[in-house]
């Protein structure tokens, strides 16, 4: 067994609980949570009894299909405090996430709601490898952003020396990281990349640097630039996960045993997996739009809130020890979505699959159009050299197995377009996989 | 005996060719023959240069899907009859040619799966078997 994935818990009591065990918290902890809500926020009371279900109709955890979903615009329309469930002099802290049309969502916390939002953010350090001895540079921004002021307690309580350097200034950033020999590093994997480029420009040591974590957030991280950032800076890095609407990160956070899957913090959250489309609640391990209910807010309680991200849980026993769920990293948003002739299709999906194909780099595009009147999807699919043969008979062979792996787990058959080696565009965060050209 | 063919994997986009003929350019490679196949999607241009070798390089420095095939090369007369003649030896040996292209002059390199087999028949015909040496000149 390979100790170093084993990191040290921050609750044991609560990260190792039995399945039953977190089942039955969960459920103590919904039907208060839905009590808590029904009475305190009009909006919530007023869609329950429209649907005519009462907190008392909880008496399962699956019984939370009862409920109403809470969409992002609801969390709009009550702009700001109408969907707080205490009064407002009992709130000690906003926050707030960036609209980038119209309005933003505010959210609310009390006293108790910092409390656990610390403990989630610890339990994720500790996850990915940080001890209370470490030293943790924040490159995240404050302000109304969660990310800054979360991870920022949450290491604090755990212990950590945290150095709030915020973001930006990358050169102080190294200065920082020689002068205090800092050990963690907050960032978005983005500016981390930054941060790396311009220190390998400007002669920084990333090999013998005191930094040896990188914990990042705020965006998606996808693999390959997780891998770069690992070997250039020589450091260990997870990522972590949340949103505003809910509480703000912590929600789940990756252990060093099973890379790009992330621990739900299960004692604070109620998990679902449905249906984009129908919002039907779907099997365990396929994936689909992650809902979550927060199951411990006092001051901006939400029920089945639609993420829009997609993901898929698993509850299966990890080597970290913990027995938390752990749901797929989210790499894509529900609204990325394509539907092919009738079949859902992720263009994350086309990363996993083309990942296990050997000779096929991850990097690929989608392009879809219904000019024959049926919806037609092309993958261009970068050719790596070692599969190139100077036989075309050989090179068809291979695009037909891409061709038929891609059908065998996406339902739906496309054409697979070989593009040379590097041949498809990169940028690291918001890459474009998709161009619909359907009218 | 054989000449050592680059195959490259090209898509069928403008100014694809070109980026690989300017490297050759700039790299002092000399290209001696070659040969444009195409899918429509794709294709695989096929060179024979003096210095193969460092044109791999080149090429895969370039990041290019690059390989290294080896074809047999000849010099025939420029004399009616003469392909006819050559081909005739390889169809005897059972062999298929896979592709053919000619180079510079009269001579033509030729793909088929067993290069070694297809050199010793023909090396006692009235042909001049081309080496690599013969394009350093």
């Amino acid at each position: 067994m390979n100790d170093a994935i084993k990191t040290p818990m921050y609750q044991p009591e609560i990260e190792t609980m039995s399945r039953d065990e977190i089942r039955a918290l969960q459920l103590r902890k919904l039907k208060d949570q839905v009590a808590w809500t029904y009475e305190r926020v009009p909006w919530y009371r007023e869609k329950m009894d429209e649907m005519g279900v009462v907190p008392g109709d909880i008496q399962t955890l699956d019984d939370i299909r009862k409920l109403p979903f809470t969409d992002k615009s609801v969390l709009r329309d009550t702009y700001p405090f109408g969907l707080f469930a205490i009064p407002m002099d009992d709130v000690v802290r906003l926050h707030a996430s960036s609209g980038t049309t119209g309005k933003p969502i505010v959210v609310g916390y009390n006293e108790h709601d910092l409390d656990v939002w610390r403990d989630c953010i610890a339990r994720l350090a500790q996850m990915a490898g940080v001890v209370p001895s470490d030293r943790v540079q924040m490159a995240f921004g404050y302000g109304m952003f969660t990310g800054g002021f979360g991870l920022h307690y949450g290491c604090e309580h755990l212990g950590c020396m945290v150095v709030p350097a915020g973001s930006g200034n990358t050169e102080r950033h190294l200065m920082m990281i020689n002068d205090y020999q800092t050990t963690v590093l907050i960032a978005t994997p983005s500016y981390a990349m930054h941060m790396c480029e311009y220190g390998e420009k400007h002669g920084f040591d990333w090999e013998n640097s005191s930094l040896r974590v990188g914990l990042f957030g705020g965006e998606p991280c996808p693999p390959a630039l997780k891998e770069e950032l690992e070997s250039r800076m020589h450091i260990t890095c997870t990522d972590n996960y949340g949103l505003t609407e809910v509480m703000g990160p912590g929600v789940s956070g990756e252990c060093l045993a099973s890379r790009d899957m992330q621990h739900i913090a299960e004692d604070h959250f109620l998990w679902e997996i449905v249906d984009p489309e129908t919002g039907e609640p779907l099997p365990e391990g396929v994936p689909g739009e992650l809902v979550l209910t927060p199951l411990d807010k006092q001051a901006f309680p939400v029920l089945r809130y639609r993420t829009h991200d997609l993901s898929y849980v698993t509850t299966e026993p990890c080597a970290c020890g913990r027995t938390h769920a752990r749901m797929k990293k989210v790499r894509t948003r529900t609204d990325d979505m394509l539907i092919i002739r009738g079949t859902n299709v992720f263009p994350s999906q086309v990363e996993d699959i083309l990942a296990g194909i050997e000779g096929v780099s991850p990097h690929y595009r989608i392009e879809v159009d219904n000019e024959s009147g049926l919806d037609h999807m092309t993958i261009m699919v970068e050719l790596l050299p070692e599969a190139f043969t100077d036989s075309f008979e050989e090179m068809d062979k291979f695009r037909k197995h891409i061709q038929s792996t891609l059908k065998d787990s996406m339902l739906v058959s496309s054409d697979v377009k070989l593009i040379e080696p590097g041949g498809i565009e990169r940028s690291f965060g918001k890459t474009k996989h998709v161009t619909d050209l359907r009218k | 005996m054989a000449v050592q063919q680059l195959s490259v994997f090209i898509e069928s986009k403008v100014g694809h060719l070109k980026r690989i003929l300017d490297a050759f350019v700039e790299n002092d490679i000399s290209v001696k023959g070659y040969a444009l196949s195409d899918t429509g999607d794709y294709g695989i241009a096929r060179f024979v240069v003096d210095k193969p070798e460092r044109a791999f390089t080149v090429l895969e420095g370039m990041g290019a899907a690059v390989k290294q095939t080896d074809v047999l090369c000849l010099k025939l007369m420029d004399v009616p009859g003469e392909l006819a003649r050559v081909f005739d030896v390889i169809a005897k040996q059972d062999m298929n040619v896979k592709y053919s292209y000619s180079l510079i002059s009269t001579y033509i390199a030729i793909g088929v799966d067993d290069v070694v087999k297809a050199e010793s028949a023909l090396v006692n015909q009235p042909v001049e078997l081309v080496s690599q040496v013969d394009f350093s000149s």
